[in-house]
């Protein structure tokens, strides 16, 4: 993906000491576009979507929010914690509005395998499929989040009905 | 040729010379506004360094304004009105309301002094200080709250209510290239001037918590500014719902140590909540409380008990607790110290059971 001006801005904005101390990027040197381009291809390889990442992620914390700050068991075998600390963050990518620093800590209990994310980082994937650069505290590894999450892969699509069908 | 090629090298040369001392100039004048007047509630004239951010400007004239993002424009905590400030940047709307807008309210990390300002600071804000403090003792409550008494040096002494806060300032190390500050409330007795208590748990990567819980020793120096906020103890005759969960215990401690000394006879009814009795603490002290304050109960309730924890007390969330012993509440004043979701589902709870919301105080981890 060629790094657009708009991009180069973006990228700014993720560094350490612009939204948050440590930043988005970790010490990933790549140019934002080629983050991007690598874990779109990480996902489609995977058999999965942005938006079907998001939407588990999603759906664990809000599983998580009945424990009320506490960690709760959420079927089959997942304990999920929804902690927040005091602060809310911008989107780098310059959406309106501002989300909560909650952390949504996510035991797998199947395989001892455990993953923390934000409330920013659901909005960072379901809407610009950035999961943060290599070595970011808060990097959330496709293939990470589609094993501790048990994400299956996306349905195939069913074949159009033939025009004119009856 | 080659003569041509030289000129041209040496003109561009010469170009990118002139356009760095250009830079240059303009930095040192266009760029400096030198020393900017800043009147503070109508009364005090501040001296200031033009072109600094007003929350930078201000801390350099002890004035403290609260912020826990260190000036970042993520935490929202600087607001300030000023009177002519103009419009606020894009970096500030997500934390504005239009009413705020139009009443020139500003985030003081976001608004640079670059002409006079007039500026209206709470005035309680206008007694918080700069501490310096030496780490007298640390102490772990749980396996992931621990906590840290720090002895005052300079100045020697604070004075605060219980249930305010400071401002803890993390000194550069290897999470973060400059000084971060994180708000921990108070646990300590208000009486005890000479040193505070706060209790930290441990969130994973965060950058305050990860230095307390790894790196801080007894001994070191730290440095911190306070004490902000308003949730306090009210004076009244009403009956008292303290309701917190973890970290949540340190401003409600603060307040039992207040209700102690002063033998306030109030009905008091705190309400304790956490996972397993791994993460339960100070059940000594509060079984104190009890011995000390005769109308004072504590019920610490566990969600999810472990097998060998061999519990017999209350079980379910606080929120299950508020439910089954709190039926009166005409006569109440509830305050709420702990996570956002926690602090939401009580006042619900107890909005839902007839409790006027001006009734119902809370500190959120927000």
């Amino acid at each position: 993906m060629k790094q657009t001006p708009q991009l180069e801005a973006i990228q700014r904005a993720m560094q350490p000491g612009a939204i948050t101390a440590e930043g988005f990027l970790g010490a990933d040197p790549r140019p934002l576009g080629d983050i991007l381009i690598a874990d779109e291809a990480a996902v489609r390889r995977l058999g999965l979507s942005h938006a079907r990442i998001a939407g588990r992620m999603r759906e664990l914390a809000a599983a998580g929010s009945r424990g009320l700050g506490l960690p709760t068991a959420v079927p089959p075998h997942f304990e999920v914690a929804v902690e927040s600390v005091r602060g809310k963050l911008p989107c780098p990518f310059g959406h309106a509005g501002v989300y909560p620093k909650t952390n949504v800590v996510v035991r797998n209990l199947a395989s001892g395998r455990q993953i923390v994310f934000t409330d920013l980082n659901i909005h960072l994937i379901a809407a610009h499929g950035f999961y943060e650069g290599l070595g970011s505290p808060f990097r959330c590894d496709p293939a990470t989040l589609a094993e501790i999450l048990e994400i299956a892969p996306e349905p195939p699509e069913a074949p159009a009905a033939a025009a004119g069908a009856l | 040729m080659l003569t041509a090629f030289l000129i041209s090298v040496g003109v561009l040369c010469a170009i990118n010379t002139l356009l760095a001392l250009l830079m240059v100039l303009a930095e040192a004048t266009i760029g400096n506004y030198g020393s900017v007047r800043v009147t503070l509630n109508g009364r005090r004239e501040l001296t200031v360094d033009g072109g600094k951010p007003l929350l930078a400007a201000l801390k350099e004239h002890n004035v403290f304004i609260p912020s826990a993002c260190g000036g970042r424009g993520s935490c929202g905590l600087c607001k300030l009105t000023v009177e002519n400030g103009g419009a606020p940047l894009s970096t500030e709307l997500p934390w504005l309301s239009p009413e705020e807008q139009a009443a020139g309210v500003r985030l003081s990390c976001q608004l640079k002094v670059k002409r006079p300002l007039r500026i209206t600071v709470p005035e309680e804000w206008l007694s918080v200080r700069q501490f310096a403090a030496r780490v007298a003792a640390l102490r772990d409550l749980t396996y992931d709250i621990k906590e840290v008494r720090l002895q005052l040096i300079d100045p020697p002494t604070i004075d605060f209510k219980a249930g305010q806060f400071i401002q803890f300032e993390v000194p550069p190390y290897a999470l973060s290239d400059e000084p971060v500050y994180r708000a921990y409330s108070i646990a300590s007795d208000p009486r005890q001037r000479g040193e505070i208590e706060l209790e930290i748990r441990y969130v994973p990567n965060g950058i305050c918590t990860t230095y307390v819980h790894r790196h801080l020793k007894e001994g070191d120096p730290v440095a911190f500014n306070g004490p902000y906020g308003n949730f306090y103890l009210r004076e009244s005759d009403r009956d008292i719902l303290f309701v917190a969960g973890g970290s949540g215990m340190a401003p409600i401690k603060a307040m039992l140590h207040q209700m102690a000394h002063e033998q306030n006879p109030r009905r008091t009814l705190y309400i304790f909540g956490a996972r397993a009795r791994r993460d339960l603490f100070l059940l000594e002290e509060m079984r104190e409380f009890e011995r000390r304050l005769p109308r004072f109960r504590f019920v610490p309730t566990l969600s999810a008990p472990a097998p060998n924890d061999g519990w017999t007390g209350a079980t379910g969330l606080v929120t299950d607790v508020v439910e089954r012993e709190v039926s009166e509440v005409s006569a109440l004043e509830a305050y709420l110290c702990g996570s956002p979701l926690m602090i939401d589902a009580c006042v619900n709870l107890l909005k839902k059971k007839g409790l006027p919301e001006e009734r119902i105080f809370y500190d959120k981890f927000a």
